[in-house]
């Protein structure tokens, strides 16, 4: 139940774009089209839900304080949290170079589009982020790190497809110049986030 | 009717090319076209020809918002009466006046603010002025509460008309319901003014008119707040004496709530007017209907806490679920386009509507933000249902080719 809590408070409570405007500028560059947003969106879900039970894995008995006591007693008092973003980074960008190949090689349509941002993905501070707030959250078992995970990329994956709706939607309306492409984004983005404070404060 | 196209006829050279108030023709224009159904046609391209335009809808939808309006501006009377003590020896039209000196400043000011930035944006850009405004302007000063003030609603408005929709190109374009985007801007600027149990009823006097120490035992809470701190799930739901009230009640809506949104009675007269001259969906206002029911039943079978616990039939007829279902939900612009994603739409609003108002502690009601998190989606449901459309039409031609 506990886990079931976690996945639906990281889609629609803690959304990674509307609660911590995190991961924005890929969502904002590659949300031109449904298509490209999507398999960008999914790339993201799968980056997330891979990194985040082998960073729990790291943390927990490489990086904590005391977590490489299962080495033996002289190990108990050794701190390694100050090691966390390198592990951290160094895990993701591994993982998206394995997305990156295994895109290009099934879906070279989809590589061409993403362009530079599917590397990118390894900088994208909601993937940083993810494992980040899983390490600020103390989760108590795997299970519930990948829910984390799996949910927090399926909400960044709900926020860039419907503001890729929203701006194909958009190229028929008439929209004042100095505000065209990015500008009208950022205001879109804005009231998105009104709507989406209406599961602001849920207890779950 | 002759007489005043005669006016228009004579000050109309005024206004055109050359005219000493040209630099008003769309403000002219706009009025003209309000008042007349212009004769003209287009000259080129494929067009239908009907006698309904955008501004013969709206003035439907004015009409159909009319009995939920003037309920509204009786119950404002209503709920003031009763709670200071004094309407048993106040006269009907006492008790509508002071409702309606209430309100009219509220609706002067939304259309003021609101068609006086539509009428700089129409100059500026030499468009015609669209009409969009005529319904949201309505709109919002009946989904806000007696007692908001009057310099929140222009802030809130001018917001809203601008950010919400001139900026997206105006009528037709917006993908954000305006009147919503207005009371969300409201609500979350001013929390303190939009909500709790002190803004529903007002208790002063309006321009010196039924003035009056409130009784003892008043409360404002509206059903829905009563509901949603209750701690016991049996509470008893009170009017602002404390007389228990029920189902009938809410139905009927002498209960405090926003102007418009009290009184469900009055907004199904409406709603037959939209369905019947055929401007709102009911595909759209059914699934509404059958999500926000469909979800209540499933809280209603777990229980345990008084919100839970309400029936099917109370959280339908409380707050502004009716409204928002009927009115906003239906808006042809923000809503879904597609037949099949009509359905969808609905019944998700319904559906987050009553999650949001049951679950959510911080916030009594959740039609607004239900609407407004499915404008954001409508889109994206569109996209998704034309996209199907087209998979199972390759599929079939690729079936006859074989």
């Amino acid at each position: 139940m506990e886990t079931l809590n976690i996945f639906v408070k990281s889609i629609f409570i803690d959304n990674m774009v509307f609660a911590y405007f995190l991961g924005m500028c890929s969502y904002l560059a590659v949300s031109k089209n449904v298509k490209t947003a999507m398999g960008l969106g999914l790339a993201v879900t799968f980056v997330l839900a891979i990194t985040l039970p082998v960073n729990y894995l790291l943390e927990n008995f490489v990086l904590k304080a005391g977590a490489l006591s299962w080495l033996g007693e002289g190990f108990a008092n050794v701190d390694l949290s100050f090691l966390s973003f390198i592990m951290f980074i160094a895990v993701i960008a591994s993982m998206v170079q394995l997305v990156e190949m295994v895109v290009e090689k099934f879906a070279p349509a989809l590589y061409a589009s993403l362009g530079i941002f599917l590397p990118l993905i390894a900088v994208n501070c909601a993937i940083l982020g993810g494992s980040l707030f899983m390490q600020e959250k103390a989760f108590p078992n795997i299970i519930q790190a990948t829910a984390y995970g799996v949910g927090s990329g399926l909400g960044w994956l709900l926020a860039i497809v419907g503001i890729a709706a929203i701006r194909e939607k958009l190229t028929y309306s008439d929209i004042p110049a100095p505000l065209k492409g990015l500008g009208i984004t950022f205001i879109v983005t804005g009231l998105m986030g009104i709507a989406f404070m209406s599961f602001l404060g849920i207890k779950l | 009717m002759k007489a005043l196209r005669n006016y228009l006829d004579k000050i109309k050279p005024n206004f055109q090319e050359g005219g000493k108030l040209s630099m008003f023709h769309s403000v002219f224009d706009g009025f003209e076209t309000f008042l007349f159904t212009p004769s003209t046609t287009s000259k080129t391209g494929v067009h239908i020809h009907d006698s309904i335009d955008s501004k013969r809808t709206m003035s439907v939808v004015i009409l159909a918002l009319l009995p939920a309006l003037l309920f509204g501006m009786y119950n404002v009377g209503y709920q003031h009466y009763l709670a200071v003590g004094q309407l048993d020896a106040t006269s009907f039209l006492t008790v509508f006046m002071f409702g309606f000196l209430a309100v009219l400043p509220k609706i002067v000011v939304s259309y003021g603010v609101g068609l006086g930035i539509e009428f700089v944006v129409a100059q500026w850009k030499k468009h015609e002025i669209q009409e969009g405004f005529l319904v949201s302007g309505m709109l919002i000063p009946m989904i806000v509460p007696i007692d908001t003030p009057l310099w929140m609603i222009a802030v809130a408005t001018a917001f809203a008309v601008i950010f919400a929709k001139e900026i997206f190109g105006g009528t037709g374009m917006n993908i954000f319901n305006v009147a919503l985007i207005t009371r969300a801007f409201l609500f979350f600027a001013y929390p303190s003014m939009m909500s709790g149990d002190k803004v529903f009823v007002r208790t002063g006097d309006t321009f010196g008119m039924g003035a009056g120490t409130i009784v003892d035992g008043y409360s404002g809470a509206t059903p829905l707040g009563q509901i949603a701190t209750a701690a016991d799930p049996s509470v008893a739901v009170v009017d602002v004496l404390g007389n228990p009230i029920g189902t009938w009640d809410y139905f009927v809506g002498l209960i405090p709530g926003s102007i418009g949104e009290t009184s469900t009675l009055a907004i199904l007269i409406g709603a037959v007017i939209l369905l019947w001259t055929g401007i709102a969906s009911w595909k759209t206002m059914g699934s509404v209907f059958i999500g926000g029911a469909f979800i209540v039943a499933i809280f209603n079978a777990f229980g345990g806490s008084a919100a839970l616990e309400t029936s099917v039939w109370d959280h339908l007829f409380l707050g502004g679920f009716a409204f928002g279902a009927v009115f906003m939900a239906t808006d042809p612009v923000t809503s879904a386009r597609t037949e099949t994603g009509k359905y969808i739409y609905g019944f998700l609003v319904g559906v987050i509507a009553m999650l949001v108002r049951v679950v959510n502690p911080g916030y009594p009601e959740g039609m607004m933000l239900a609407i407004l998190f499915m404008n954001v989606f409508a889109p994206l449901i569109d996209y998704i249902v034309v996209d199907a459309n087209i998979k199972k039409r390759l599929k079939r031609a690729k079936v006859t080719k074989a």
